[in-house]
């Protein structure tokens, strides 16, 4: 399983990839851009994205519309601190298969990802 | 800003905090209203505040805070830029976290991050500033808010 991870802080990145560690994933891929995660999906078509919204240059949201562009069947994990009901129902609306908040919960996020491969 | 807007910010605090784990507890301050250029620690976070308010959102630790955080968070990669980015992520979730208040019109920049009394001319001087102190693992750290409603 390839998983690819999206967030200009690297801390955020090698935290998500520590959590997520299992053997069911084989292959992980970070990117600190929108623009990076673009290129990167549409070389690869990764399992699962988790992807953050507030970052420089193409925000996550555009982003999220770029992978659904590329595979409308995407499975994209928004984690965000922005902690609006709105953005949320954005993000869904998007495309994106669910959405947590920043500060990560090691075992929710255990948790979504495993839904999200389990669907 | 009114003085009941900062409980959103001490709560993201708390929260942030105690995602890192039980094993220590934190403490939050009463909040004062900052009225020269301290406190500004060794780095500092910084987002600006866009939309329906404006302003910025600061936290500001010290080296030794931040890198507690990072083995927290089980983070071999301790060095300055790990500090640095780590200021940075932390400013940008309690700022993010306030929209749960403020709504998405709360608009937040990506994080800056300064050194010692660098983020001193990031804060606007006509807002209310208020410092939130957060004492953790024996380091103290500040959350500093300063945000004007537009509407």
């Amino acid at each position: 399983m390839k998983l690819l991870i999206v967030d200009d802080s690297s801390v955020v990145r090698r935290a998500i990839e520590r959590d997520l560690e299992s053997g069911e994933i084989t292959e992980v891929d970070q990117a600190a851009t929108g623009e990076e995660a673009v290129r990167l999906y549409a070389a690869k078509q990764h399992d699962v994205v988790t992807l953050d919204i507030t970052m420089p240059g193409m925000d996550g949201l555009t982003c999220l519309d770029k992978i659904i562009e590329i595979n409308p069947e995407a499975r994209v994990l928004i984690i965000s601190a922005l902690r609006d009901k709105s953005t949320a129902i954005d993000a869904v609306k998007r495309g994106a298969s669910g959405f947590l908040c920043k500060p990560i919960n090691p075992s929710e996020l255990k948790e979504a990802f495993q839904l999200l491969i389990e669907d | 800003m009114q003085d009941e807007d900062i409980e959103v910010f001490i709560a993201g605090a708390r929260r942030y905090f105690e995602s890192l784990g039980s094993d220590f507890s934190v403490l939050i301050e009463p909040p004062f209203l900052k009225k020269d250029n301290r406190p500004f620690l060794e780095l500092t976070g910084m987002i600006d505040i866009s939309g329906q308010a404006h302003g910025a959102v600061g936290f500001t630790a010290t080296r030794a805070m931040l890198e507690s955080i990072l083995k927290s968070l089980n983070e071999d990669w301790i060095d300055q830029d790990a500090a640095s980015d780590l200021a940075g992520e932390i400013a940008n979730t309690l700022s993010g976290n306030a929209r749960e208040e403020f709504g998405s019109e709360f608009k937040i920049s990506v994080p800056v991050v300064l050194r010692n009394q660098e983020a001193a001319v990031r804060f606007p001087k006509e807002n209310r500033n208020y410092v939130i102190p957060v004492m953790w693992r024996g380091e103290k750290a500040y959350l500093l808010v300063s945000v004007q409603r537009t509407r």
